[in-house]
């Protein structure tokens, strides 16, 4: 039993008088697609916020590689490797595809004035290498939009937006990727798509864990070994995915049946 | 320091209070209404006191000598011509820009206050000059000890009070004030429930300009006089003591614009050498205050949704 | 090679319409040319060939800016006896350089500016104070202008950190107002009146003499044409270099998007005083320059009013393009400086201009391009 590469003790966090977390316990083991389901509003989206220090936790802790994280700013989560995505759509539309993934690899780039504006040709160096690393994970999941790096993000489809916000969480190569509803707006077939390339990097990556916040419970049970069922801030449920579905206090939560 | 020293003191901490409140519920309703900084406010503030001194100036011309139907006319025009000001910014500057980034809402009404500014400076006659306002109240007063308090500034505190009571008023008790409300709290769902959301945001400016309109009279009542630039002052200060309150709290900008002008008095009685840096004093307190308390003392109550 | 002929043949007229209007003198004279230049601008936009001009510029960039700076050299030569005009291609240079430092402040980083004409003035004041009281070389008053003028904008650093939108603005204009109205209170800074500034010198060159070199005659402006081309080639280098560079980008994402900039390890505070500050220098530099050349500073150049043209230059010439801001500052500058009608109305006159842009074209006369950290076609 290895030990998990994310661990969350008693995390809570309160917005005015919601609690959006209470007392939320949560491991991940290292390699893993864990799936976060739950109705809406039951803290998944927070959990992903608290985690990566866009809202502080008002209580509990959360270790990472054994490192406790629970108070870092969000710069500082994304440094030891933990990138995500949106819920809601958080491209910089004004920007070319190829920037919009080069926001995310901010581990890999060097952002020193003398670099930037004196050491001209080194720089150019690490944007060629930066575009092949960026062309070569835009061709997993998209072929043609590796070719079309340098149009602007507004141009694209909203579906193709999202595929590149995956990839930007991608690019950096990070240890835990946290996913929040990717397939949102895509179809049955698209999903699945997305979810076959994103595995097929994490096999390259070696080992990346994934903790995946999903309502399609198709996907859920095609690709996570472990689910995680939360509501109203709390997990009510742990296990595979015919464990939780068949729990009927996952029942009640989500369609409210006795 | 005696009483009646602090007494005059406290007068006029008390008036100037009175016209921030007025400016700053002006931006919490433009603010609630539509999520917008309508940064021409201030100017808006200015042209309504050159309306009623241009009423002023009309009537006199034509005989009229009544003080109480001068005053009338004075503060009708004022609330008349800033409402349909109001109603003229928000119909062909603000809303067309409502879905444009935040900024630009920011810059549009800020360009477009330097464009009334302008044209008073350049079309009202002398407007680049300070402008004499006319006393219209009376002021005889009662005196205790050394304190002669004015029967002018009492009859402006109070209307200032009953105007600012009376729109707590429309907001809370009217159905109009419900709509406002409704609008400021999620536009969409206002829509759904068959609210006009065009004709609530042209009411509400109409509304908060015309505040601003008595603010600009009662600045020119109480000063005795213009000028062109009085509304930029006001309207920053005004700006400041909304978010003071709390963006989008109408009791936070009128505890803002009073716990301002007390900071303005205290700062000009610690220092007393220069009345002029008293504006300095201001401004900086401004900008101390953002580093402070960025959301306000009560707290802005919009938020960023992630 | 063509299209180069052709460039260089617009470049031409374009100088050559400058020059017709720097020297002419009647007030109708001026306003025609203005008309041909309004319709010219008219057509180039409804028939769409605006950006495409623009992005043929772009893609022969080195080109473009050597027949620019040509252009400007050429223009100053044949304008060798004639101040006034020398003085507006100046002013025009400085305010250029001025606005380019906003744009990294605004058009980069989305820090909002509205306190651009005080930090022009810190830089002025300096060079007065330091021109007056020290023997400092003057090319180390112009950087001090700039350093000095980067140090007050800290002051206010902690407030815009902290805030966002339109909080920060307020700031900026709160400043602006107190930057204006603490100088004219303020005797030891010479009041309302302001200061006088001494002759600038850089080495054995004294810029208040008249150019002599053997047969070549002309007015000592000439030097000041050369040192604000020379400043002007610098912070384009810079800000061009900033934008196509990994900082470039960390600026554009925190102004685009502050929660997703974080979350993928960019210190926002740290871009912004970086842009702030970076932005503050410049202005500095530029107003220290402007200082020298007018001879003399007063509160009264320095008002809130004045930091809104700065920010009317950014947004008619296109927010975040360095050659939009430079076509708009020469609008800016020299049609009211023409036109004598309007010198009285151009607040009034920009406003309303910017107003309609914001209204009607929020990109601006020329928009910004995507950035090319890659040499490659799309």
């Amino acid at each position: 039993m290895t030990a998990p590469l994310l661990s969350c003790r008693g995390l809570t966090r309160r917005f005015g008088g919601v609690l959006a977390l209470d007392g939320l316990d949560l491991d991940v083991e290292p390699g893993s697609v864990l799936g976060l389901i739950g109705p809406n509003g039951s803290g998944k989206t927070t959990f992903f916020n608290v985690l990566t220090g866009l809202f502080p936790a008002n209580a509990g802790e959360s270790r990472f590689a054994g490192q406790p994280i629970t108070s870092w700013r969000p710069q500082a989560v994304y440094r030891i490797g933990i990138a995500r995505t949106f819920q809601r759509s958080r491209m910089c539309l004004p920007l070319s595809i190829f920037d919009n993934l080069m926001v995310g690899n901010h581990l890999h780039l060097d952002h020193g004035l003398w670099f930037n504006l004196v050491r001209r040709r080194a720089l150019r160096r690490q944007v060629e290498e930066c575009y092949q690393a960026a062309r070569d994970l835009l061709r997993i999941f998209d072929p043609p939009l590796a070719d079309r790096m340098m149009e602007p993000a507004s141009r694209i489809p909203m579906i193709d937006r999202r595929r590149v916000e995956v990839c930007r969480a991608l690019i950096s190569r990070p240890k835990l990727l946290l996913l929040d509803e990717p397939s949102a707006g895509m179809t049955h077939e698209e999903t699945l798509r997305l979810m076959d390339d994103i595995l097929q990097v994490q096999q390259q990556l070696g080992g990346l864990t994934i903790i995946l916040i999903e309502h399609e419970m198709s996907v859920i049970e095609r690709v996570t070994r472990r689910c995680v069922v939360l509501n109203y801030g709390r997990k009510i449920a742990e296990g595979t995915y015919s464990e939780v579905s068949g729990d009927p206090q996952v029942r009640q939560a989500y369609l409210g049946l006795e | 320091m005696s009483v009646d020293v602090v007494a005059q003191y406290v007068m006029n901490g008390a008036m100037l209070g009175m016209m921030y409140a007025l400016v700053a519920v002006g931006f919490t309703l433009f603010f609630g209404v539509l999520d917008i900084i309508q940064f021409s406010h201030g100017d808006v503030v200015t042209v309504g006191a050159f309306a009623g001194l241009a009423a002023w100036t009309l009537l006199t011309a034509s005989g009229v000598t009544s003080a109480g139907v001068l005053l009338l006319a004075v503060t009708g025009a004022a609330a008349a011509v800033t409402a349909l000001l109001g109603v003229g910014v928000a119909r062909f500057i603000v809303l067309p820009v409502k879905s444009a980034p935040q900024l630009n809402v920011l810059l549009v009404t800020l360009m477009g206050g330097t464009v009334l500014r302008e044209c008073l400076r350049l079309f009202y006659p002398g407007g680049s000059q300070p402008k004499l306002f006319p006393a219209l109240l009376p002021t005889s007063g009662w005196t205790f000890g050394r304190f002669f308090l004015r029967f002018d500034n009492v009859i402006l505190l109070v209307s200032g009070a009953l105007l600012i009571a009376g729109t707590h008023l429309l907001i809370t008790r009217t159905r109009l004030g419900l709509a406002i409300r409704a609008v400021a709290q999620d536009e969409e769902t206002a829509r759904t429930m068959g609210i006009d959301f065009r004709r609530v945001v042209l009411v509400t400016f109409a509304l908060g300009s015309a505040l601003a309109a008595f603010a600009g009279v009662m600045d020119g009542l109480y000063y005795n006089e213009v000028f062109f630039g009085m509304g930029l002052l006001l309207g920053v200060i005004g700006f400041a003591a909304a978010i003071l309150g709390g963006l989008g709290n109408m009791y936070g900008a009128i505890v803002g614009g009073f716990l301002f002008a007390a900071l303005q008095t205290v700062g000009a009685v610690a220092l007393p050498f220069a009345s002029a840096y008293k504006d300095v004093f201001a401004f900086a307190v401004v900008i101390v205050l953002m580093a402070i308390r960025p959301t306000g003392l009560i707290g802005e109550r919009a938020s960023e949704r992630v | 090679m063509r299209s180069r002929g052709a460039a260089v043949a617009l470049t031409a007229a374009v100088t050559a319409f400058v020059w017709g209007l720097l020297r002419a003198e009647s007030q109708s004279a001026i306003a025609a040319l203005l008309a041909l230049a309004v319709a010219a601008g008219f057509v180039l936009l409804k028939t769409r060939w605006l950006d495409p001009l623009a992005g043929a510029a772009l893609a022969n960039e080195r080109f473009a800016q050597g027949l620019a700076v040509a252009s400007v050299a050429a223009l100053a030569l044949v304008l060798r006896d004639d101040d006034f005009a020398l003085l507006l291609v100046t002013r025009v240079l400085i305010v250029i350089v001025a606005c380019l430092g906003l744009n990294v402040q605004f058009g980069y980083a989305g820090v909002v500016n509205f306190a651009g004409a005080s930090f022009f003035g810190v830089g002025g004041y300096t060079a007065a104070v330091l021109a007056r009281a020290t023997g400092l070389p003057h090319v180390l008053i112009l950087l001090a202008g700039g350093v000095t003028a980067a140090l007050t904008g800290t002051v206010l650093l902690l407030p815009i950190l902290r805030t966002r939108g339109h909080y920060a603005a307020l700031i900026t204009i709160a400043f602006a107002l107190l930057f204006r109205t603490f100088l004219e209170v303020n005797d030891a800074l010479g009041g309302p009146q302001g200061l006088k500034l001494g002759e600038m010198r850089i080495g054995p060159i004294r810029f208040n003499d008249p150019v002599g070199i053997g047969p070549f005659e002309g007015s000592f402006y000439l030097k000041y044409v050369a040192v604000a081309l020379i400043l002007l080639a610098l912070a384009f280098a810079l800000v061009l270099r900033l934008e196509r560079s990994w900082i470039g980008l960390a600026l554009d994402a925190v102004r685009i998007d502050e929660i997703a900039a974080a979350s993928f390890g960019l210190d926002v505070a740290r871009w912004k005083i970086a842009a702030f500050t970076i932005g503050n220098f410049v202005i500095g530099v530029a107003g220290a320059l402007s200082a020298f050349m007018i001879g003399f500073i007063a509160p009264n150049n320095y008002t809130f009013a004045e930091s809104l043209i700065f920010v009317s230059v950014l947004l008619l010439g296109g927010i975040g393009n360095p050659w939009g801001l430079s076509l708009a500052a020469a609008i800016v500058i020299l049609v009211p400086e023409k036109l004598q009608v309007i010198q009285e109305y151009r607040f009034l006159m920009f406003a309303t201009l910017v107003v309609l842009v914001l209204l009607f074209r929020p990109v601006g006369l020329l928009p910004r391009p995507l950035r090319r950290l890659v040499e490659r076609s799309p």
